[in-house]
């Protein structure tokens, strides 16, 4: 399936003539970078967690051109705001895998603030992306800014509700 | 001379592709200090019809140097754009910017006008290949109605006719410069058929049509169509027998004609953002579908 997928890049790099210099390095890496096979092969943090449980944030984003769906969750220390662990769940083209996958490590062991400063770019340069599929690292980016996103939510209705009467507080 | 057309070609290529927002063409004010250079033009009338009757001197060789205003993305389409920039500086140029240069068009061989009836790939008087007119679009080439709602099977029969006049198999007799015509005009050919055939492509397609192009870059974060589709694509990875990926793709095909039907009610009402949405959904619900045959 891998041959398939790069493959299929291989055909994305379309050849006109009169390509600038830089054109010549592109053709030689026609294939995925090897970090991203490395994530693809080795996948770390896939998995899930209960996404009730209240120290777990869930981000969900997609990318509709061309059908991805990214899930990043967190798992942070409520007393700390440290983010304990990570993990995802992707379909779509290994860069859109790798790139979530370099997120949940990034992610490990830093404070929330932290990892909203993490940039698509950075990501993008670690794995070597090529311009057309920058946006797989957008994705990585915006999922996890949904993930801290979506604990803070939960955090704050848990807060608002253990003010409220206990039946409330039951709910959330 | 050169410079002339230098100059020239950038105006009629907006010709063509008025109404397209997804061109990377020099805004219209850069047209306007044409004008001063077309009334000088009219009276050389007779140095452009020449040009024109003898095309080789702008065809193949350094075509690349023409890439004024466009990103180098685009070079790849200079070739064609310039060819029928030629056209329109003939017809649609000189006549009225207005009309459609297809319809205008000259043959470059004999000189024949060419009929509205039948769009411009081959002379009917002479039979030559003609160079690519990308205002022509897949619907005119297929001679079928410009909508979504299209029935495939009239599609083939006239695909077929044009591959018999188009295809470079067909045209070794001829010149090179025809044979190159005849090489972008049997791949576009084979691109509408291709495009008009599947519904998603087509609906994606008709959009284009009306200037609203597909944003690679797009992301969304609709909570519950996302989480829709993550289960669908979880089952189709779990799914041990071909008895379950069967109910899921029967599943899927029920919301893909669901939402291509929620497509053709939109467009039709120039509801474009929930036509946009529904080809979101049914390319989600496509792509699904395609890893289960990959499973199949």
């Amino acid at each position: 399936m891998l041959r398939n997928v790069a493959n299929r890049l291989v055909g994305t790099f379309s050849r006109p003539a009169g390509a600038p210099a830089t054109g010549a390095v592109l053709q030689l890496q026609r294939l995925y970078h090897e970090r991203v096979v490395d994530h693809y092969d080795n996948p770390r943090n896939v998995g899930a967690f209960d996404k009730t449980d209240p120290t777990v944030g869930t981000g969900l984003v997609g990318a509709p051109a061309c059908g991805d769906v990214m899930k990043l969750q967190i798992k942070v220390d409520e007393e700390t705001g440290k983010i304990t662990d990570a993990c995802f769940k992707t379909f779509g083209c290994g860069s859109a895998i790798a790139s979530s996958s370099v997120a949940t490590e990034w992610v490990k062991g830093k404070q929330m603030e932290e990892v909203l400063t993490i940039k698509n770019t950075e990501i993008a340069k670690h794995l070597s992306l090529p311009p057309v599929k920058l946006h797989c690292s957008m994705l990585a980016e915006d999922a996890i800014k949904a993930a801290v996103k979506d604990y803070e939510a939960k955090r704050a209705k848990e807060n608002g509700s253990a003010e409220a009467p206990l039946e409330k507080a039951a709910d959330a | 001379m050169w410079k002339k057309l230098h100059s020239l070609t950038p105006l009629s290529t907006n010709l063509l592709h008025r109404g397209s927002a997804s061109v990377p063409y020099p805004s219209a004010t850069t047209a306007d200090p044409f004008s001063s250079e077309i009334t000088s033009k009219r009276s050389s009338l007779s140095q452009f019809s020449s040009l024109l009757l003898s095309p080789p001197q702008f065809q193949i060789e350094g075509n690349y140097s023409y890439s004024f205003h466009s990103p180098p993305s685009s070079r790849v389409f200079q070739t064609p754009r310039l060819h029928s920039g030629l056209h329109g500086l003939n017809s649609g140029f000189f006549c009225s910017i207005a009309s459609s240069p297809a319809a205008n068009s000259k043959c470059w061989n004999c000189n024949a006008v060419a009929s509205s009836a039948v769009p411009f790939l081959v002379c009917h008087g002479c039979r030559s290949v003609q160079p690519p007119d990308p205002s022509i679009d897949y619907f005119q080439i297929l001679g079928v109605e410009k909508k979504y709602d299209v029935k495939v099977e009239n599609l083939e029969g006239k695909y077929k006719d044009w591959q018999k006049k188009l295809h470079p198999d067909l045209v070794h007799t001829k010149s090179k410069k025809e044979r190159d015509f005849a090489a972008e005009q049997s791949a576009r050919v084979t691109d509408a058929y291709r495009t008009l055939s599947d519904t998603l492509s087509r609906a994606v397609y008709l959009l284009k049509l009306e200037g609203l192009e597909v944003d690679e870059e797009g992301r969304i974060s609709d909570p519950e169509l996302l989480a829709e589709i993550m289960e669908i694509r979880e089952a189709v990875e779990e799914a041990a027998e071909t008895q379950a990926l069967n109910h899921i793709q029967a599943q899927i095909w029920k919301k893909l004609e669901h939402w291509s039907k929620s497509f053709a009610d939109a467009f039709q009402s120039r509801k474009y953002e929930e036509a946009i949405s529904s080809i979101q959904r049914m390319t989600y619900y496509k792509r699904a579908n395609e890893e289960i045959i990959k499973k199949l």
